[in-house]
C-alpha cells in the first residue's frame, strides 16, 4: 500500500514543488486534469507481474487464447487508468466551516464534494496529514460531505493544511489523487478550567476585582454554580455547611460582569485562558451580560451567542499566530 | 438479519462476489483435474461461504499452513512434481481455494481474485475451444466485478457492478485485438517442451503395418481443414500426401525423412494450379500434408528428395499454411531415377511373398516388358471378386502379403497399398507407399474441406521412365466410391459396419437437424481455429506483409502498434465529444423546466421565471391554482431532496422517479372527484 499512498508520504518540499503551479484554491475548487496525479498501487504492480508471467507462458506455450486473455487484462488495466482518473475529474470540492471545539475535544474537518458531470463517484478518500476519512460516494449531480477526524489539539487558531483527495476505484490497481489547498480556519478554544477549583486555599478576594456598586448592593445567597467568580464564594459558609455558596447582588442578571485576565488565580497564560473560558461559559449559562478584559484587548460587555463566540475567539487567538495544523504527514491515522 | 457481524469488516464487502467468481473461473478444470482437486476447491468455497454466512472467523494461520502443506504433498504424490502444466495447475487451484478460505482482509480477496485470472488462463493448457473462450469472458466479468466491489467504498447495486465490469471488458476488447495482432510474436518455447506428454495427438503413423488394427480410421476428430482459394479440385484428385514409405521388411513399411531437400517443380499452366490454405491440428511430428503435387510451400517447410514435405520443427500447435499444387505434375518426371533410389524402391526381402512372386512371374510372361499392363493386371485382380473393402479385416499372420492376397482377401487401403507395392516390386517396377488423406467432407457452410483422421488413406506411386512417380490407388479399384465420395460414401454392403458419424444418407429429420447443427458447430470452430488459434509468427508475418510491413522489424511493429492505438484514441476521442452535449443539464432541472412549461401552457404567466427560486414559484402557482398544490409541493420537496441534500444514489433514483411522474402528471382543472396525486 505504501506505493499507492505516495501522495501522502512524499517529502513536504517535493509536494510543494509539484503543486507550485496550482492556483490558490480559496474556499472552492474544481479538480481539473492539471492537478490529478495517478500512479499504480502495490496491487497494481502485483497485477503487472502476474500479467508478465501470463505473457511469458503464452509465448512459451504458443497459446493464443492465453495471449488473448493476457491482452484483455492489459486492456482492462490500461483503461483503469482512465476510469480511476475520471473518478476525480471535474469534482467540485469546497471547504465547510469547521465547528470550533474546546481544547481536548477531537476536531473534525469536512469538505463538500459535488459532482456536476452526471457521473457517480465512488470510494473517495480525503486525507489530511495522516488522517483519512471513510470512503465517500458522491451520486451523479449530487453532493456529499467527507469528514476527517483529527487528533486532539491545543488551544489556538489553525489553518487547514494541504488536503489529499484520493481514490483507487474501480480496480484498486491505481491510485489517483489531487492535492488541495482549500483554506479554512479552525478554532480551538481553551479547555474550560474552573478558577474556583484552582483557587481553593487562597481565600483572598484581592485577586477578584469587584466593582464598587457590586459591593454596595444587598447580598443574596445562592448555591455555587460553575463559572461563578471565586471572589463571591462565601468561604465561611463553606466552613460551616461544607457547601459552596456565593453572594449575589439582587440585580445579578442585569449587572455587567467583567471577566478579567488579571483576576485569574493562575500564573501561566494557558491556565488563565482556560479559566477565562470557563467564566465566559458560566456567564452565558446564567444569561448575564459580560465583558472581557485581556491584556491587549477589551471586549465590550454583551451577551448571547455572538458575544460568546467573540469572547471565545479572542481567547483562542490570544497571542497565537494562525499556524497550519501541527499534524505529522506520516502519521498513520484511521486507515481506510 | 440484524445480527451484528463481528467478523465482517467493510473490507470483506467483495467476498460474496469472489465466492461466486472463483468457482466459476475454476469450473472448467473439473474436467481435467483429479477429483481430489475439485473436491478441495468445492469444499473450501462451501466452507468459506458457511463461515461468512454464519459470521465465523476464518481458520487460523497455523491450520492454513498445515492445509497448504497437505495440498502440496497431495499434488506431489499425484504428479511427482509441483511444476509443469498439470501439477502447477493443480497446485494453483488448491492454493487459490486455501487463499479464499483464509481470507481476512481486502488484500486477501484481491490476491484471490488475481489468482482467479491465473486460473482462467491455465484452462487453456487443456482446452482452447470457443465454449471455453465464452466461459473465460464470463469468469473475467465476474472476477472484475468482484474486484470493483472490493474497492468500492460501499455495497454497489448488482446492476451497477454488472454494467461497470461489462463496460470495462468491452472497452478493453479493442486493446486486446490490436495487441493480439501486432504484439511482436516469437516462436515458443522459451524453455522446456511445452507439449504435455499425455495429450493424445493423432498423426499418421510413420509405419504402415497391414496386420494392425487401423484405429485411426475410427477417429472422427478433425485432422485438417482446407480452404481453396479458387476452384475446388474434384474429389478423386484430392490426395493429400504426408508420408512416403520406401522401406519394407516383409511385414511393415517405414517412412523416412529423405536425405536432402530439393527444388520444387515449377508450376504448370496457371489454371491447373490449385492454391489453398490449410489449418492443421497439432500432430507433434514434422510432416506437412500437402495436396498432390506440391509446387509451392510455406517458407518454413522443405521438399525432401523422397517427395515428402516436412516442416522445420514439430507441429505442437495448430498451424495454418498456404501452399499450391499442380494436379498434373507427378514428382520426379523431369529427371531419371537415380540408381540408388531405384534399388531402394525395388527392395524386397528374398523370403517375402513367394506366392505373389509366382503370380507376378506369370503376368510378366504374358505382358512382357509392358509395365502398364502389369499394373493393370494387378488392379484387375483387386477389382475382381472376392476382394472386398472392409474396415474390420481379419488379422493377418505369417506372410502378410500372401495371406491377404490369397486367403483373407478383405482389407482397407493399407492392405491394398502394401500388397500392390509387393506385387509391383516383384515385377521389377519401382514402387512406394504414400500415406496421407483422401476425400474429406465438403462443408457447405464456410466452403471448406474438412479432413478427419478417418480420412487417412494409403496409396502407391510407381516409377515409369519418362513420366515420374505416377500415383496408382489400388483401393480405387476395389472400392471406387471410397475415392469418389470419401470414406462415408461406403455403404455397408454386406452388413459392413460404417461408423455412424460417416453416414449421411437415409437419415431422418432429427439426424438431419443434428448434422445441420454439427455443420454450424464445425464452421464456428473452424473460424475460431483458423483466425484465432492458428495465428502464429508465420501468419503475423503474412498479415504484416499485406500492409507492406515487416513483422520481424521492430520499427514496423512500432508503426503497426502506433497506428492501431492511434486509431483507437481517435475513436475514443470522437466518442467522448459525441457524448458530451447529451447531458446539457441535470435531470431534476430538466424536469423542473418541463413542469413549468406545462403549467405555463395551462395558464400564462404561471411558468417559472429565470432565477426564480422554486419555493417562490410554487407559492405563486398555488395562489393561482390551488388544485395544483399537491403536485408542485411534492415536486418541490423531491427537487430539493435531489438538489440540496446529500443523497445516496438509490434515494436519488427514487426522487427522480417521483419527479418524472410528477412532471408528467395531469394538470387539468379537476372536475368533481378528479383524483389528485399524492406526495410519496
Amino acid at each position: 500500500m505504501r506505493a499507492g499512498s505516495l501522495g501522502k508520504h512524499l517529502p513536504e518540499g517535493m509536494i510543494r514543488w509539484v503543486t507550485r503551479r496550482h492556483r490558490a484554491d480559496g474556499a472552492q475548487t474544481t479538480l481539473g486534469r492539471d492537478r490529478i496525479y495517478i500512479l499504480p498501487t502495490r496491487a497494481g504492480y502485483t497485477l503487472l507481474a502476474i500479467l508478465g508471467v501470463m505473457l511469458l507462458g503464452a509465448i512459451n506455450y504458443s497459446n493464443n487464447m492465453a495471449f488473448l486473455l493476457t491482452f484483455l487484462l492489459v486492456g482492462i488495466g490500461h483503461n483503469a487508468i482512465w476510469y480511476t482518473h475520471r473518478n476525480l475529474l471535474g469534482l467540485k470540492v469546497s471547504a465547510l466551516s469547521t465547528t470550533p471545539v474546546f481544547a481536548g475535544q477531537p476536531l473534525s474537518v469536512s469538505l463538500r464534494l459535488e459532482d456536476t458531470r452526471g457521473r457517480d463517484r465512488e470510494s473517495l478518500h480525503l486525507s489530511i496529514g495522516g488522517y483519512t476519512s471513510e470512503a465517500v460516494a458522491v451520486p451523479a449531480n449530487g453532493r456529499q460531505v467527507a469528514t476527517v477526524p483529527l487528533p486532539v489539539l491545543g488551544r489556538g487558531v489553525y489553518r487547514l493544511p494541504r488536503q489529499h483527495l484520493g481514490t483507487r476505484y474501480p480496480l484498486g490497481i491505481l491510485n489517483a489523487w489531487s492535492w488541495l489547498g482549500l483554506t479554512s480556519e479552525m478554532l480551538v478554544y481553551p479547555q474550560p478550567v474552573d478558577p474556583g477549583a484552582a483557587h481553593t486555599g487562597l481565600g483572598d478576594e484581592a485577586g477578584v476585582q469587584r466593582r464598587q456598586d457590586d459591593a454596595s448592593t444587598p447580598d443574596h445567597i445562592r448555591p455555587y454554580r460553575p463559572g461563578d467568580p471565586p471572589g463571591r464564594i462565601l468561604w465561611k459558609a463553606l466552613a460551616r455547611t461544607g457547601k459552596l455558596h456565593i453572594r449575589e447582588t439582587v440585580e445579578g442578571a442585569r449587572d455587567t460582569f467583567w471577566i478579567d485576565w488579571s483576576a485569574m488565580p493562575a500564573s501561566d497564560t494557558e491556565t488563565r485562558l482556560s479559566m477565562l473560558c470557563h467564566q465566559i461559559l458560566a456567564a452565558e449559562a446564567e444569561g448575564r451580560a459580560w465583558g472581557l478584559r485581556l491584556p491587549d484587548q477589551i471586549l465590550p460587555p454583551g451577551r448571547g451567542p455572538a458575544q460568546r463566540e467573540r469572547g471565545l475567539r479572542a481567547l483562542a487567538e490570544y497571542r497565537f499566530e494562525p499556524i497550519p495544523l501541527p499534524i505529522p504527514e506520516t502519521t498513520r491515522g484511521t486507515k481506510k | 438479519m440484524n445480527r451484528v457481524r463481528r467478523h465482517h469488516s467493510p473490507e470483506l464487502r467483495g467476498l460474496e462476489l469472489a465466492l461466486l467468481a472463483l468457482p466459476v473461473a475454476a469450473l472448467p478444470h473439473a474436467w481435467y483435474q483429479p477429483p481430489w482437486v475439485t473436491l478441495i476447491v468445492a469444499a473450501a468455497v462451501l466452507l468459506r461461504t458457511w463461515l461468512h454466512l454464519s459470521d465465523r472467523k476464518p481458520p487460523s494461520i497455523g491450520l492454513m499452513a498445515i492445509l497448504a502443506a497437505f495440498a502440496g504433498g497431495m499434488t506431489f504424490l499425484q504428479y511427482g512434481t509441483l511444476f509443469g502444466q498439470e501439477a502447477g495447475t493443480a497446485l494453483l487451484l488448491v492454493m487459490m481455494a486455501l487463499k479464499l478460505l483464509e481470507t481476512r482482509n481486502r488484500r486477501d480477496i484481491v490476491i484471490g481474485l488475481f489468482l482467479g485470472y491465473f486460473v482462467v488462463v491455465t484452462t487453456y493448457f487443456f482446452d482452447q475451444s470457443l465454449v471455453i473462450a465464452a466461459w473465460s469472458l464470463l469468469s473475467t466479468w465476474l472476477l472484475t466485478a468482484a474486484l470493483i466491489q472490493v474497492h468500492a467504498g460501499r455495497t454497489l447495486e448488482r446492476r451497477r457492478l454488472a454494467k461497470q465490469s461489462g463496460w470495462m471488458i468491452v472497452h478493453a476488447l479493442p486493446f486486446m485485438l490490436i495487441l493480439f495482432v501486432a504484439f511482436p510474436r516469437v516462436q515458443g518455447p522459451l524453455w522446456g517442451d511445452p507439449q504435455r506428454d499425455d495429450v493424445a495427438t493423432t498423426a499418421l503413423s510413420g509405419e504402415l503395418n497391414p496386420g494392425d488394427i487401423a484405429e485411426l480410421l475410427q477417429d472422427q476428430t478433425t485432422a485438417m481443414r482446407v480452404q481453396f482459394h479458387d476452384a475446388v479440385p474434384p474429389p478423386r484428385a484430392q490426395y493429400w500426401r504426408a508420408l512416403v514409405m520406401t522401406n519394407f521388411d516383409g511385414r511393415r513399411w517405414q517412412a523416412e525423412g529423405g536425405e536432402s531437400s530439393i527444388e520444387l517443380p515449377s508450376p504448370g499452366k496457371p489454371d491447373e494450379v490449385v492454391a489453398y490454405t490449410a489449418t492443421l491440428e497439432p500432430t507433434r511430428v514434422r510432416y506437412l500434408p500437402v495436396l498432390d503435387y506440391p509446387v509451392s510451400l510455406p517458407d518454413n517447410a522443405e521438399y525432401r528428395d523422397n517427395h515428402q514435405v516436412i516442416r522445420d520443427r514439430r507441429i505442437v500447435n495448430r498451424i495454418q499454411y498456404v501452399a499450391e499444387a499442380d494436379l498434373t505434375r507427378p514428382p520426379g518426371g523431369d529427371a531419371p531415377l537415380s540408381e540408388s533410389a531405384r534399388e531402394r524402391a525395388l527392395e524386397l526381402p528374398p523370403s517375402a511373398a513367394p506366392r505373389a512372386r509366382a503370380e507376378v512371374a506369370l503376368w510378366r510372361a504374358t505382358h512382357g516388358d509392358d509395365d502398364r499392363a502389369i499394373i493393370q493386371a494387378a488392379l484387375d485382380r483387386f477389382a475382381a471378386a472376392p476382394y472386398r473393402y472392409t474396415l474390420q479385416p481379419p488379422t493377418l499372420e505369417g506372410d502378410v502379403t500372401d495371406q491377404f492376397l490369397f486367403e483373407t482377401q478383405a482389407g482397407y487401403c493399407e492392405h491394398y497399398a502394401s500388397a500392390f507395392a509387393v506385387l509391383m516390386r516383384s515385377a521389377g517396377i519401382p514402387t512406394r507407399v504414400v500415406t496421407g488423406y483422401q476425400g474429406g467432407e465438403w462443408m457447405q457452410r464456410g466452403e471448406y474441406l474438412r479432413l478427419r483422421n478417418a480420412d487417412a488413406h494409403a496409396w502407391n506411386e510407381v516409377w515409369l521412365d519418362g513420366e515420374g512417380w505416377i500415383r496408382v490407388d489400388p483401393t480405387a479399384a476395389i472400392a471406387p466410391e471410397r475415392i469418389e465420395a470419401g470414406i462415408g460414401g461406403l455403404t455397408g454392403g454386406e452388413g459392413e459396419p460404417v461408423p455412424d458419424f460417416l453416414r449421411r444418407d437415409g437419415l431422418g429429420w432429427v439426424q438431419q437437424l443434428r448434422f445441420g447443427f454439427e455443420d454450424w458447430r464445425d464452421f464456428a470452430r473452424f473460424r475460431w481455429e483458423s483466425w484465432v488459434l492458428a495465428f502464429d509468427p508465420e501468419r503475423q508475418r503474412e498479415l504484416f506483409a499485406r500492409f507492406g510491413l515487416d513483422a520481424t522489424d521492430w520499427r514496423d511493429i512500432v508503426i503497426a502498434l502506433g497506428t492501431g492505438f492511434g486509431l483507437l484514441a481517435v475513436v475514443a476521442l470522437a466518442w467522448s465529444v459525441w457524448r458530451r452535449p447529451r447531458r446539457p443539464r441535470a435531470a431534476p432541472d430538466r424536469l423542473l423546466q418541463h413542469l413549468s412549461r406545462r403549467i405555463e401552457r395551462q395558464q400564462a404567466g404561471l411558468g417559472r421565471h429565470a432565477h426564480e427560486p422554486v419555493v417562490t414559484w410554487t407559492r405563486r402557482v398555488k395562489a393561482a391554482r390551488s388544485d395544483l398544490a399537491p403536485i408542485v409541493d411534492a415536486f418541490a420537496e423531491h427537487y430539493n431532496q435531489t438538489r440540496f441534500a446529500p443523497t445516496r444514489p438509490d434515494d436519488r433514483a427514487r426522487h427522480l422517479t417521483a419527479l418524472r411522474r410528477l412532471a408528467a402528471s395531469d394538470l387539468r382543472k379537476p372536475a368533481a372527484g378528479h383524483p389528485v396525486p399524492r406526495m410519496t
